[in-house]
């Protein structure tokens, strides 16, 4: 009851929040808005805002590894390669207009998300799902020879073979800028696209931004929608009970299949009876950023940011596993590895979800974030970084990174960066197979748990000062590549290389 | 956190009374001297937002636009 009380204080508290911060919203665009009005009839030299066409070629290869898959309910592989191409052009429309055209692909192949299905290639598709490429429906034979009786096998410890293992995210977003006259008012409206096999986004927003006191001080207000919609995917076993009710079992993908207890005997009794299938599918977030920036010293400036983001629908992922600790645990595979299935010794059996994750419909998040950098001297610039964070959910994160470029002469630099961020568990989460069947929202995504993590970079830049290096008509403005370790308490470890190149139209 | 604030608050006002003028900004127009993220930590940026609970207040992305957390 006192919980209870407690929530709708917390739910009260929020809603008073939203009404104020959308009226100052809106205040500090009027504001804006008046101002620039009053400034833009004044005529002054101008420069243009964007000389030439500038295009920027950039590229990462991020790949990460650990073992707590939400898709395995908290255990399993979580080994992920993510390749993506990315193309920005920045086309100057006239003294005052830029227009930035973003596309990019993020193709990537993730161990977690093969096991979705994690029989696939071991032969269980024979009876519900068709995993290879011709026109007939579930004829392929490729029941797993190595498993004993034909049976069907899988693990979470190793990445299956399915359609899942790998998908190719795509985006296009289209920025357009206004700058006024005396270049002390920016306005701006943008567009974006992605698009994945389970997911399609579509976002547009707007901007403006007021510079005073001689460009020392500078604010700006942002708003961001995000239209997004699922196409849930869940795991193979619910699928099937969703598919064929009751009799799953004897059905479609099951059908000849044996299902095993926690004792390694084959039973009927499996039945994932608290899964239903989603009804909505979209998640739509909204966003207000306010942003403040002053110059304190001839070599010292800071800037304040400000977010409010709601996000509502869909925000657990369908195919996230959940195992009950107050349910029986049901198996396919080879009854020889059920005691050590927490382990990565554990190669030849799977576990059956009792359900999916689930999650609140709506989630309010308030970043608040600061930099400060300092022209140490010629060689040195210190570049310092400070986020809190806290939603409804009960997550509370911190984030500091510190950069450090050191100028070698006038082309080439480096910037070693360090990164600690720490973050407290979402109240819904719990490890593998600790969550109640009672329970109303439940994950066991280790993304979404207390952990803290330390990141490490070094990043080596060259300035070609005077575009020597060319592409047609294209002269080289800069290079880039870094390098990141990411280490995180619980054992996931990723490396990331991301490369730049920058060229402009001459 | 809220004492936090109320400090950077106070500094931005304090600070306003110092003008530096477009020719004493050799340093603060340095490219490093940029007050938001650099091109190349985009990437970086995207897979935080997917493998951590936090997002946003960075000037780039806050959340939604893709099914991270």
């Amino acid at each position: 009851m006192e919980e209870k009380q407690v929530e709708v204080v917390v739910v009260t508290k929020f809603q008073n929040m939203k009404k104020i911060i959308f009226s100052i919203t809106f205040l500090c665009a009027a504001f804006l808005y008046t101002s620039a009005q009053n400034q833009d009839s004044t005529q002054v030299y101008k420069k243009k805002v964007l000389d030439n066409t500038e295009v920027d070629f950039l590229m990462s290869l991020y790949k990460q590894d650990g073992d707590r898959s939400a898709v395995g309910g908290g255990i399993g592989n979580e080994e992920i390669t993510d390749f993506t191409p990315t193309i920005v052009v920045s086309l100057p429309l006239n003294d005052d207009d830029v227009l930035t055209i973003d596309a990019g692909i993020s193709a990537y192949t993730s161990a977690s998300s093969s096991n979705i299905n994690p029989f696939n290639n071991t032969g269980a598709s024979r009876g519900g799902g068709d995993d290879d490429d011709d026109e007939y429906e579930d004829d392929d034979d490729d029941f797993f020879p190595g498993a004993s009786n034909n049976q069907p096998t899988g693990t979470p410890w190793l990445a299956s073979t399915g359609a899942s293992r790998s998908d190719v995210l795509a985006s296009l977003h289209v920025d357009y800028s206004h700058s006024s006259d005396d270049r002390n008012f920016i306005w701006g409206a943008n567009v974006g696209l992605s698009n994945e096999y389970d997911y399609t986004s579509v976002g547009f927003g707007g901007n403006v931004t007021r510079l005073f006191n001689e460009k020392n001080t500078e604010i700006g207000l942002k708003g961001m929608v995000y239209l997004d919609k699922w196409r849930p995917i869940y795991p193979t076993e619910l699928d099937e009970y969703d598919h064929y009710g009751n009799n799953f079992l004897s059905n479609g993908y099951f059908e000849g299949v044996n299902v095993l207890n926690q004792n390694g005997v084959a039973t009927n009794s499996y039945l994932p009876s608290a899964f239903t299938s989603i009804s909505d599918e979209s998640r739509n977030s909204y966003s207000v950023s306010f942003f403040l920036s002053q110059i304190l010293s001839q070599r010292l400036q800071a800037a304040l940011f400000f977010d409010l983001v709601r996000q509502n629908g869909l925000l657990s992922t369908p195919y996230h596993r959940i195992y009950f600790a107050d349910k029986p645990n049901y198996y396919i595979g080879e009854a020889s590895y059920i005691p050590v299935y927490t382990s990565p010794q554990n190669t030849g059996v799977y576990q059956l979800a009792d359900d999916i994750e689930r999650l609140p419909s709506s989630r309010f998040k308030i970043p608040i974030g600061a930099r400060l950098n300092y022209y140490i001297s010629e060689t040195f610039v210190l570049r310092a970084y400070y986020r809190y964070y806290t939603d409804d959910w009960d997550l509370n994160a911190q984030t500091v990174n510190i950069d450090l470029p050191i100028r070698l002469n006038q082309r080439f630099s480096l910037t070693p960066s360090y990164r600690y961020y720490t973050q407290s568990a979402v109240k819904y989460y719990a490890p593998y197979e600790t969550h109640l069947s009672t329970e109303q929202y439940y994950t066991s995504d280790p993304d979404l748990a207390k952990f803290d993590s330390n990141q490490y970079s070094i990043a080596f830049n060259y300035n070609d000062l005077f575009n020597d290096f060319h592409i047609s008509k294209f002269g080289l403005k800069n290079a880039n590549i870094k390098y990141s370790h990411y280490d995180r308490s619980d054992g996931l470890k990723a490396n990331i290389v991301s490369l730049g190149f920058k060229f402009i139209f001459q | 956190m809220k004492k936090l604030i109320a400090a950077l608050f106070v500094l931005f006002l304090m600070a306003s009374c110092v003008t530096v003028k477009e020719y004493e900004k050799v340093y603060i127009n340095d490219a490093d001297m940029k007050l938001a993220a650099h091109t190349n930590e985009r990437f970086e940026v995207n897979f935080q937002v997917y493998r951590e609970g936090a997002a946003g207040a960075n000037g780039g992305k806050t959340g939604g636009g893709c099914g991270c957390n």
